[in-house]
């Protein structure tokens, strides 16, 4: 379809309420965790408790004793019912290539070994507390070994290795070199809706109510596990307690649910319990760096070598490999990158907000503020000198780049210019101030999406794609951009989301949501708009007027001076809702994904033109982030009392939810500098704070003024509506800026994150 | 009985427990396993799923309701323990059908909330923080609103809805 799609109403870039907020506020929202059905049987899970090895024996005979209990799936039973289906990473779907309850074999401490099923909750669980399991135990290696690397074989043939020019020379003959290795821990997305799964089967139809950021993911792979027709299964999520990329490939967890749900005849719930999701599902692994940076008096980057270590499961290799983005920041001619797996006894790490940007941008990022300060020179300058329009990798250029505007519109808000850059120089009583900053980039990513509008009679507008609202403000960003296209009031517009019965939406994961949905709501508005107009053309109002000049405003048609209300061009068509239909591809997207996209899409494969293979430009969003720390003289507490970003992420379809985003973005940041660990017990790969008393999130107590700054930015390469998205931006940087200011306080160079108070003592 | 089919059970109507929940004002009959906390009691057996679960273990404050006016962790209270008492959730705290709490327009109007799902809690708790006098400053919002997590990490906004919201409340209670 090749249709000028040009937002020029008020609706998109307006800021409204998020729509479904009424629903969230009176607890009528109803998460996939709400499910109650008739006759439901309930199911706990049992983890094992080692790393490796296998299991000896297990004995059920005082589990199957307690009252109520009906059912325990153990590798007896259930070995071979599901059916190995390919990692996500690989193009497939589950979070993991371990197959549940398959095997004896133990592949990292917290794996599923049985769940049992009982009338009550309470019975389950009293009863998986009480299976006798014997293990054959070996020697688990839990992750990488202290902070500072050791060499490793390379591995991972994923790993595109983005390099130019000659590094190694380039850094012997610099003015000024950095040297230094960075880490950053283990964490887990911990959002409050635990992980539930509800099973009920009517025949051999499945429903499966499970909180996901894709549905047809869930429901194709689900499918392919248990063997059956893609079509018997349906996947509900209309919306999602949290997910953070936790709920994007699909967990061991769900097949057992249908199987014991099979088995029993009734549908079963399981609530994995908050210790046990840190291992359910997946987490962001831990990560060392070294960075080289060479630049020349002036401070312009002359040679930048970035190498990583990410550990990854025996069963998988998964990486980040966050060098596609800091080997494309700033203007070097020199570039060499490299990243290593470390497989560990681990469960399989996976997606969380920003996954590769968080780790790899604080390394990049503390290492530009070091090489300021050797430079003694003021980091947003540092900035500024090594800013560039083209990738320097590819030559490409940028489809947009607004980092400069950001710097400038977020330091004059945060009161930059005051800082004296002497480190512990600004004092307030008992507390050294600093002040820091860093920069935020996230790659503009695309999918195909399909989506279906209708328009009744009544000038209602029905908008129904199988999308995901995480929170994000997904249904009020697509309910924006039906009203713009179709000239109705908001509150005519009803959206449907998450729900494999509605047409393909992508996986609501590395922030292409709304590009990707909203320009096919607009094409499935234009294919209303289309019809309207040429039949208008014909007779009525507007007869003779070109069907193209014909746009639909404020509940008319408007052409040429002419107009007509849409309600009676509405009955000009039919008795029934006119409904436009759109299979959007990106404009950006490769030929492969121009010709197979949809296709893929319907099976649940996510298929997204990625901010490096956008044909002949590359896309990014920036950001500015600016952060005041305090640092008590005595204690070292350290206290975060204001941070300022300012972003561009291209067009900005709901500006409050945008911003909601953002602030949210910002304060993960300062969880991510200051607060989360999953910390291990390294003598038998074992995660020990697996809960919310002890595994650190910000409360409010840690959070005082936030800022976000919005900053136009007009992008009309990415796609046709402008928009780039905004969901992960704001949380990448945010750490390095932190350690940034810590250091600016008190001279520490903090290289190891979190950043506690024992680091300053 | 092969050894893969499910085992036959029931749960023994001796253990179960009779009692009485009144939520929300009104009566609930209902036999349940002793060990049933007040939050399954609301969500698995009355429907009332407004209440949330994010850690089962007095660790989030998702599960805040008011019993007698006193903002509690329902997780962690037994449901025969309430038996007697008057138990609100977030389904209750509407005025009307048409009319919300000021603290629900409040959490609306300020966007102080992303997935909503620790959100229910956060106005539960807010509620009573305003009534017992303990949302008079932002510091003391903050502190007193630390038990209630959320990992969408609204906190901002949940202080701006909880300052407007408070001045309603005092107004409508002169
Ligand atoms: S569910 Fe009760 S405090 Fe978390
Ligand atoms: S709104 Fe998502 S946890 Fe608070």
């Amino acid at each position: 379809m090749s249709v000028q799609i040009k937002a020029n109403g008020d609706m998109i870039g307006r800021a409204v309420p998020r729509i479904d907020g009424r629903l969230k506020v009176t607890g009528a929202a109803c998460y996939p965790s709400d499910v109650v059905l008739d006759d439901t049987a309930h199911a706990f899970l049992v983890m094992s408790t080692i790393a490796r090895g296998r299991i000896s024996a297990l004995d059920l005979t005082e589990a199957q004793a307690v009252d109520g209990v009906i059912d325990i799936l153990t590798y007896e039973n259930t070995k071979g019912k599901v059916h190995k289906v390919r990692f996500f990473a690989l193009g497939g779907y589950t979070s993991t290539s371990i197959v549940p309850l398959d095997t004896r074999k133990i592949w990292h401490d917290g794996q599923i070994i049985a769940m049992v099923v009982a009338e009550t909750f309470e019975a389950a669980r009293e009863a998986a507390y009480m299976i006798r399991v014997d293990y054959m135990e070996r020697r688990a290696v839990s992750g990488l070994d202290g902070r500072k690397p050791q060499p490793r074989a390379a591995a991972g043939f994923l790993s595109s290795e983005p390099g130019v020019g000659d590094p190694e020379t380039a850094y012997q003959e610099a003015d000024v070199k950095i040297d230094a290795y960075y880490s950053t821990p283990a964490q887990h997305h911990n959002a409050i809706e635990l992980y539930a799964t509800t099973c009920a089967w009517s025949g051999d139809q499945l429903t499966v109510y499970e909180s996901s950021q894709y549905v047809y993911g869930l429901k194709n792979g689900v499918a392919k596990q248990l063997g059956i027709r893609p079509e018997r299964v349906r996947a509900v999520s209309p919306f999602v307690g949290g997910a953070f990329g936790s709920k994007a490939a699909i967990t061991p967890r769900t097949a057992l649910v249908a199987i014991a749900a099979k088995r029993l005849g009734r549908p079963v719930k399981l609530v994995a319990t908050r210790q046990q999701g840190f291992t359910v599902s997946s987490y962001r692994a831990e990560t060392q760096h070294h960075i080289k940076l060479g630049a020349d008096r002036s401070g312009r980057l002359t040679s930048l070598s970035h190498e990583g270590w990410e550990i990854s499961s025996r069963a998988d290799d998964y990486k980040v490999a966050g060098t596609d983005t800091t080997s494309l920041l700033y203007a070097c001619p020199n570039v060499a990158t490299h990243v290593n797996i470390v497989h560990a006894d681990r469960s399989t790490p996976g997606f969380m907000r920003s996954p590769a940007e968080v780790p790899y941008m604080f390394a990049l990022e503390s290492a530009m503020d070091e090489l300021a300060v050797k430079l003694r020179m003021d980091p947003v300058e540092l900035r500024r000198l090594n800013d560039t329009q083209i990738d320097p990798i590819n030559q490409k250029p940028f489809s947009s780049r607004s980092l400069i505007a950001c710097y400038d519109r977020a330091a004059a808000a945060f009161g930059w210019a005051k800082r004296n850059p002497e480190p512990g120089s600004m004092q307030d009583r008992d507390w050294l101030i600093g002040w820091g900053c860093a920069t935020a980039c996230y790659p503009t990513n695309i999918g195909p999406a399909e989506v279906r509008v209708t328009l009744a009679p009544n000038g209602k507008a029905r908008v129904r794609t199988a999308g995901h609202d995480l929170g994000t403000g997904a249904y009020t960003a697509i309910a924006l951009t039906a009203a713009e296209f179709l000239g109705i009031p908001l509150e005519d517009v009803n959206v449907e989301l998450g729900d494999s019965s509605l047409p393909p939406a992508p996986v609501a994961g590395g922030s292409n949501a709304t590009a990707s949905i909203c320009n096919a709501v607009a094409h499935a508005c234009e294919d209303i708009r289309e019809r309207l107009a040429r039949a208008a053309s014909h007779e009525g109002a507007l007869r003779g007027v070109d069907p193209a000049v014909i746009r639909l405003r404020e509940g008319m048609l408007v052409g040429a001076d002419k107009s007509e209300p849409l309600k009676s061009a509405l009955l000009r068509i039919g008795f029934g809702p006119v409904e436009g239909h759109a299979k959007y591809t990106p404009e950006v997207a490769s030929v492969p994904i121009k010709l197979l996209g949809h296709t893929l899409l319907s099976k649940g494969i996510p298929v997204l033109t990625v901010g490096t293979s956008a044909g002949n430009h590359v896309q990014y969003a920036f950001g500015a982030e600016f952060v005041e720390v305090r640092v008590h003289k005595r204690t070292r507490e350290i206290r975060v009392p204001r941070l300022v970003g300012a972003f561009a992420a291209g067009r900005i379809v709901s500006p409050i939810t945008a911003r909601s985003q953002l602030l949210g973005a910002l304060i993960w940041g300062v969880a991510s500098a200051l607060h989360e660990e999953t910390e291990i017990d390294e003598r038998v790969a074992r995660y020990v704070n697996k809960d919310l008393a002890d595994y650190m999130i910000p409360v409010s107590a840690d959070i005082r003024d936030v800022e976000v700054i919005l900053v136009p930015e007009e992008d009309n390469k990415v796609n046709a509506l402008g928009i780039k998205g905004v969901g992960e931006l704001g949380n990448v940087g945010t750490n390095a800026a932190i350690a940034n200011a810590v250091y600016h306080a008190t001279g520490r160079r903090i290289r190891n994150l979190p950043i506690r108070m024992e680091d300053l003592l | 009985m092969d050894a893969n089919s499910p085992l036959k059970a029931s749960l023994s109507a001796s253990r179960a427990l009779k009692l009485v929940l009144s939520v929300n004002g009104r009566d609930h009959r209902l036999s349940l396993d002793p060990r049933v906390t007040l939050l399954d009691a609301l969500r698995e057996h009355l429907g009332l799923t407004g209440t949330k679960k994010g850690c089962d273990q007095g660790q989030c404050g998702a599960c805040t309701v008011h019993v007698d006016g006193q903002r509690v962790l329902s997780c962690l209270t037994l449901a025969a323990s309430v038996e007697g008492k008057a138990v609100t959730t977030i389904e209750g705290l509407a005025l009307d059908e048409s009319t919300l709490h000021p603290m629900q327009q409040a959490f609306m109007d300020h966007d102080a909330f992303q997935c909503g799902y620790c959100t229910p809690g956060q106005i539960m708790s807010a509620v009573a923080c305003v009534m017992e006098g303990l949302a008079e400053t932002d510091d003391d919002i903050r502190e007193y609103m630390s038990g209630n997590l959320c990992r969408c990490a609204a906190y901002p906004n949940i202080v701006a809805a909880i300052k407007q919201a408070r001045a309603e409340m005092k107004r409508s209670r002169k």
